[in-house]
């Protein structure tokens, strides 16, 4: 797993449909749970990113593994309790899956199977697509609208790691 | 054999999953039973009051990430009676085959990822990937049946867009009515696979007949409208819900307890089979038969299995929906009714996976939201879930800790509530053995 650094990338690329399906979970209305619902909501609205598939998962946890199946590389975007400062963002590779599988990390937001169990199915069926999860540790999951500004603040960096990912 | 038993199963820390079991058993008979769970609705009441007309199914359809097809639909006829919006029949008919497809993806997820793990003895889904791999790869692909059911007709796999009041915002094309025909074909061998495996489980032995609520109508196997029924003997219109339902508060859960005629009464698929299973597809009956599954029933274990059989029922009617759809033409002149923003009040009243989930809303002169009650079928099954309970632990009291524990993870699993998932994840303590 890798802390997050923000980077700065500008919005002048035009990212092509390709293999990469970009997908929030979360409740926006259970305060920062909804931080990766808002996420693909601010990148619906980008046009650098109007030919790429975005997703707004809501709740539903195991659909991943639909998308799993059928997409080469899947960006997540999810509240994640990594055990560390609020708003921190963490970024977790493929490579680091094993890692964050065995920590058993807490993802807030899949209602019917847990984030950790979804990516054990996707490794026990051998599907080998690319992931990357960038996970926002919430400083509130409360029931109510809105982010808290800790992890509003994060929202441009996440983009900006986004873009990066995909270019 | 025990005497004397404290099971206390701890707070499991995911959010959606904050479940309590508290059972205490002195000289074989239980002396105190509590089970709590969280019941999010309450905030989205308040969340609704002053919010447009055209808001709360969007608002609501985020309570539940299995559940939002459901939770739109409850919106939706209770903003339409309110506000005497009259959808078209085209309307009525494609919401119930989208209905449908919410149904087994619910059901599909609950019976091989949830409940199936504990019928072949393994901890989870995960092992069973590779003890069972049929089971898993068959339950992905119909899993998948339904969600592209429902992002064809609703516009996405979950939180549907297009299904509003009125109508649909769009229509599935003639030629995503005939794929999605095809795929419901296609699904059978999967269909007849999972019986087998089903008919090879064993089913915990153990009944106590309750009071079965849900809604039933004279033409099909109601999921989307009709009267509420109890086998009990009385049937009421939905909008006069409140006459039978009564909410209590007591005092070991934040969560409101329901009852009917008696203290506690069951929703979900086995409620639904118990009153309409005369409804079901003949094909959907022969499923039954072969699993053993019989109206009345009064094993909550087989609460499964009746949400397998529906899965069939879901098949095969939405096929029959399907043609009839095709047959009348799609007309987009009918894809939207005329919008009043008056004002009144409007109870919708569905089948959501679960069981009975009641909207009712008032709306004031501007079609703004003045009043709304949420009523969720978890709630609903939370007294008859401990009345199971104390019924089932002093029989099965001389059994070991982890058979007991083991029988009441899945009781409480059988009914399927929003917690499902995170009681996987129960830690059970005994005291006093």
């Amino acid at each position: 797993m890798m802390l997050f650094k923000d980077t700065n990338i500008s919005d002048n690329d035009r990212y092509m449909k390709t293999d990469v399906t970009i997908i929030g979970f979360g409740n926006k209305y259970r305060s920062d749970d909804g931080i990766g619902i808002r996420v693909v909501e601010e990148l619906k609205k980008l046009d650098s990113f109007k030919e790429i598939e975005i997703i707004d998962g809501g709740t539903s946890g195991t659909d991943l593994l639909f998308l799993a199946k059928e997409c080469k590389k899947i960006i997540i975007i999810d509240a994640i309790d990594t055990g560390k400062d609020t708003g921190q963002v963490v970024c977790i590779k493929t490579s680091d899956i094993e890692e964050f599988i065995k920590e058993d990390h807490k993802s807030l937001s899949l209602h019917d199977l847990n984030l950790c169990d979804i990516l054990k199915i996707i490794r026990e069926l051998k599907i080998d697509t690319e992931i990357l999860i960038i996970g926002v540790k919430p400083e509130n999951t409360d029931f109510g609208e809105g982010l808290s500004p800790g992890v509003e603040e994060k929202i441009p960096g996440i983009i900006s790691r986004i873009k990066k990912e995909i270019s | 054999m025990a005497n004397n038993i404290n099971i206390e199963v701890s707070p499991v820390s995911r959010v959606e999953g904050h479940g309590d079991l508290v059972i205490n058993v002195r000289d074989k008979k239980v002396e105190e039973l509590i089970f709590r769970i969280p019941e999010p609705p309450r905030f989205f009441e308040a969340m609704l009051v002053g919010k447009k007309c055209y808001e709360p199914s969007h608002i609501t359809s985020r309570i539940c990430g299995i559940c939002s097809v459901a939770h739109t639909c409850a919106s939706i006829k209770a903003t339409e009676k309110a506000l005497d919006i009259k959808p078209s029949e085209q309307t009525i008919n494609l919401r119930k085959l989208v209905y449908h497809h919410e149904n087994v993806q619910s059901n599909a997820l609950h019976v091989y990822f949830l409940a199936a793990p504990d019928f072949f003895g393994v901890g989870s889904v995960i092992p069973l990937i590779k003890t069972h791999p049929e089971v898993v790869n068959i339950a992905l692909r119909i899993k998948k049946m339904a969600n592209d059911m429902v992002r064809i007709i609703g516009g996405r796999a979950v939180h549907p867009l297009r299904i509003v009041i009125g109508g649909f915002t769009m229509l599935p094309s003639e030629e995503e009515m005939l794929e999605m025909r095809r795929i419901l074909k296609a699904c059978y061998p999967d269909l007849e696979k999972s019986l087998e495996v089903l008919k090879t489980i064993k089913i915990p032995d153990f009944e106590r007949e309750t009071e079965y609520i849900s809604i039933s109508n004279e033409y099909e196997y109601a999921l989307y409208e009709g009267n509420i029924k109890s086998t009990d003997g009385w049937e009421i219109i939905d909008q006069d819900y409140s006459d039978k339902i009564k909410e209590k508060v007591v005092k070991h859960s934040t969560s409101k307890h329901c009852r009917a005629s008696r203290d506690s009464y069951m929703v979900g698929a086995l409620a639904r089979f118990n009153n309409n299973y005369e409804k079901l597809t003949e094909n959907a009956k022969e499923y039954a038969e072969e699993l053993g599954l019989k109206a009345p029933c009064f094993n909550p274990y087989m609460n499964n299995i009746a949400q397998f059989v529906e899965i069939i029922h879901s098949v095969d009617d939405s096929i029959r929906l399907i043609d009839r759809i095709l047959a009348d033409g799609l007309d987009e002149d009918k894809m939207m009714a005329d919008i009043k923003t008056g004002g009144g009040r409007g109870v919708g009243v569905v089948e959501a996976p679960r069981g009975l989930l009641i909207h009712d809303y008032i709306y004031d002169g501007k079609g703004r939201v003045e009043k709304a009650n949420l009523i969720i079928p978890t709630g609903m099954n939370y007294a008859n879930m401990e009345n199971d309970m104390k019924s089932l632990v002093p029989k099965i009291i001389d059994k070991s800790e982890d058979e007991i524990r083991l029988a009441c993870e899945m009781l409480v699993r059988a009914y399927d509530p929003c917690i499902s998932c995170s009681t996987h994840f129960l830690n059970v303590k005994l005291i006093n053995r």
